[in-house]
């Protein structure tokens, strides 16, 4: 298990914990990125936001924010 | 035959704006919902003979109560209940598109479903078998392509079928047996206990529905059941569930149902969408390896905001020029006709000059709403945000998009408050706000120009530079300030979607150019019309002064006031009436100083009002004059007798703490304005203007008064 943040680019994941609060977990969750969801990561340049692949949208994700999301390899 | 209501409804980014210009083009009403600050776009047509008027929803992800759009969505589902929902899908997406789906469903919606960019989604390799989701959902499903009119027919036709047979699809729903049992406990209870309370609007909605947002600690729900004063028992039985689903999933009963939808909704695409074993890289992934490289991108955004600026003032200043000579030549025209009096003088000086000073902008802001609309519709400004991210965090708490409105706030920062709107997070969208007017505008440029041209002619770039780039740092600090103190600790999470490029359509951009840059028009024209003619009728009365002379109530509130500015350097009575007039729009400090100080156009020291000109247009000659047309006219800073004119007034360093003032200080009325219409509250344009004064004010004091210890 390890941070969103520190995933590099192209690995497919799975969610395994959402660190985040009520109000940002939710929208987290409506936007595909929940416990057990899948996602792959596209970009991922240290500093900076990254971008993932969920559901076959592309989300920007503050790194702020994707060090609270745990993962692991699929 | 009575109309058909009917609301469009999607995620973001899915076409549903496409498909409601399609079908209103012109006869669009744009307006705000209820007491909100969110934009509600109304509109009807005729389908063989049938009138249909449509609502276009917000774009949302869902309906909780979390979003003033997504509250004022389901509100209008459950209280106005539209007799048709089209639910714009993007077929290409069509997995986390279903979400929002299910919950209107939830809602008892009467939905037909669009699946919009089909081509998309068969270039990804999605193969979507439309009759067997329409089957398992139990709602119509049609393809259609938003862009040009396939499907259009079919889906007009089912919309006009299904409202006359509408079908509630609760029972369709499948959230597995545990959420299930749970929704109808309480579900009963709030049958027996609240049902016939026609009190609240919320219970027009479905019991089950209820249940559900019971369940998921729903504020809004919460609230107006608890107000029914009959709630207790339901309550209860919440709270009790609540901490079974917790002793059971180990995972609060709100994250049960999110998996439950997803996991009914996963049900529906493995039976009806085919997808291809290995992800395509489309077209999108390969334009982003570029514009949002590590190294490439900054590089690229920059190249983009030029290219902008380039065109809006190549072509928009021109345009300009012909509007301010049009203005010009009908005050002429007036004067030359009513001779000089009362009237004239309110006509030309009061309704032409303040209202004509102001509509000279108008092409620059269409054009860059223009170009604006171009780079949303295509997606790249969703790649700036991306891009700029990295630099706003580390500086100001902000995020990425918070730059896009600053970047336009050069140009005029009227589209930069409006632009503000594409932050979701309001308090980010507030603070934005109140930076983008230290950005220099292109109003601003003018005065430099002026007071550059006497002083510092040998270093009149690097002046004018520095003080773009004291705007900047200004906007920088007063932003971590704000951050730290009124905004405090709501640093907004970041999360959006980079939807696909997609070539943008020159009807979709043409109508959003317009219903923006008509906004512009009517709003604070009005009230730019207002404050043009008690700013006249204080520089003419008492009857019989001189207009704007320092016998008049403008002149002897500049002689008042000018005590005030004397500590900054400038503490003659004409600078202080030149930052009241500036007031109005920025460069009429400008015309304000030629006719004050008695000098006309042409140099011969005429006076401005027996010219026939006004304020306003006489300035803004100033820097125009040579690109638009050739003129015998002499632009105030080549003017020799008005520059020693000035001379006389200010000293370099005096010059300087002025511009650095009206660099500033108050937002033009027109900024105002616009920052009232989009908080819809009179709060933030008040303390916009205060608080500017104050940072003027210091920075001001302190450019002067540590000047003349510097010796300068």
């Amino acid at each position: 298990m390890m941070s969103l943040a520190m995933a590099t680019e192209n690995d497919h994941l799975r969610i395994v914990e959402v660190w985040h609060g009520g109000k940002f977990k939710k929208k987290l969750s409506e936007m595909g990125i929940y416990k057990d969801s899948r996602i792959k990561i596209i970009k991922n340049d240290i500093p900076g936001p990254l971008i993932v692949d969920v559901k076959g949208s592309r989300l920007i994700i503050g790194r702020g924010q994707a060090q609270k999301i745990m993962v692991e390899g699929n | 035959m009575d109309k058909i209501r009917i609301a469009l409804a999607g995620n973001p980014n899915v076409g549903k704006s496409t498909l409601f210009n399609r079908w209103t083009g012109m006869r669009q009403h744009v307006g705000n919902w209820p007491g909100k600050t969110v934009e509600k776009k109304e509109g009807t047509f005729h389908y063989n003979q049938q009138e249909i008027e449509v609502v276009d929803l917000p774009g949302n992800y869902s309906l909780t109560a979390y979003s003033v759009e997504e509250v004022v969505s389901r509100d209008y589902i459950i209280g106005e209940k539209p007799e048709v929902i089209v639910n714009v899908i993007d077929a290409a997406n069509i997995e986390r598109n279903l979400y929002l789906t299910l919950q209107m469903m939830e809602l008892g919606a009467n939905i037909v479903l669009a699946l919009n960019m089909n081509k998309f989604a068969r270039e990804k390799g999605l193969k979507i078998n439309k009759n067997q989701l329409s089957n398992l959902l139990g709602v119509p499903v049609i393809e259609i392509e938003a862009v040009d009119d396939t499907g259009s027919e079919e889906l007009l036709e089912t919309i006009v079928k299904v409202s006359k047979s509408p079908k509630i699809v609760l029972d369709r729903l499948e959230y597995g047996n545990e959420v299930s049992e749970h929704i109808q406990q309480i579900e009963k209870i709030i049958d027996q206990d609240l049902s016939g309370d026609n009190n609240k609007s919320v219970f027009d909605a479905p019991s089950s529905w209820i249940a559900l947002k019971l369940l998921e600690d729903d504020p809004q729900i919460i609230k107006e059941i608890e107000e029914s004063g009959k709630a207790q028992r339901v309550l209860e039985s919440v709270k009790k569930i609540q901490g079974h689903f917790n002793d059971v999933f180990g995972d609060d009963a709100d994250a049960a149902i999110t998996d439950a939808r997803y996991g009914f909704i996963a049900g529906l695409i493995s039976e009806s969408v085919k997808k291809p074993k290995i992800d395509k890289v489309t077209r999108s992934d390969l334009i982003d390896r570029i514009v949002t490289h590590k190294y490439l991108g900054i590089p690229i955004f920059l190249l983009i905001m030029w290219l902008t600026f380039q065109i809006t003032f190549t072509v928009g200043d021109p345009m300009g020029g012909y509007i301010e000579e049009a203005f010009a030549l009908l005050g002429e025209t007036v004067s030359a006709n009513l001779g000089e009096g009362f009237l004239t003088s309110f006509i030309v000086d009061g309704i032409i000059g303040g209202v004509g000073g102001v509509l000279v902008f108008v092409p620059i802001i269409f054009i860059l709403f223009l170009i604006l609309s171009l780079l949303e519709d295509s997606g790249y400004l969703a790649r700036a945000a991306f891009v700029m991210d990295r630099f706003m965090h580390k500086l100001v708490g902000l995020h990425g998009k918070s730059f896009i409105p600053m970047i336009l706030g050069f140009g005029c920062a009227v589209p930069g408050v409006m632009a503000t709107r594409t932050l979701e997070n309001e308090r980010d969208r507030f603070l934005t706000m109140l930076i983008v007017p230290f950005m220099s505008c292109s109003a601003r440029l003018p005065v430099y120009a002026l007071l550059g041209a006497a002083f510092f002619s040998a270093y009149q770039g690097w002046v004018i530079f520095s003080l773009y780039i004291l705007g900047i740092v200004v906007a920088i600090i007063m932003a971590a300030i704000f951050k730290k103190t009124i905004f405090k600790g709501m640093s907004a999470p970041f999360v959006m979607e980079l939807p696909p490029y997609r070539i943008p359509t020159a009807k979709g951009a043409l109508i959003h150019m317009w219903e923006r840059g008509v906004l512009f028009l009517k709003k604070a024209g009005t009230l730019i019309l207002a404050l043009s003619v008690v700013i006249w009728a204080l520089s003419s009365l008492p009857v019989g002064v001189e207009y704007a002379s320092q016998e008049s109530i403008t002149g002897q509130i500049g002689t008042a006031l000018s005590p005030v500015f004397e500590p900054l350097g400038f503490g003659e009575w004409q600078a202080a009436v030149a930052i009241i007039y500036g007031f109005m729009a920025k460069e009429v400090v400008v015309s304000t100083f030629g006719i004050l100080y008695g000098v006309g156009e042409d140099g011969s020291g005429g006076t401005a009002t027996t010219d026939g000109t006004n304020p306003e247009s006489s300035g803004e000659k100033a820097p125009k004059g040579e690109e638009v047309a050739p003129s015998a006219e002499v632009a105030p800073e080549e003017d020799p007798g008005f520059i020693s004119a000035i001379q006389q007034v200010f000293t370099p360093l005096s010059a300087y703490a002025y511009m650095v003032f009206i660099l500033l200080y108050i937002p033009c009325l027109a900024t105002l304005a616009t920052i009232r219409r989009e908080t819809n509250s009179w709060k933030w344009p008040a303390f916009a203007a205060g608080y500017t004064f104050a940072v003027a004010y210091a920075v001001s004091l302190v450019v002067y008064q540590g000047g003349l210890l510097l010796g300068f």
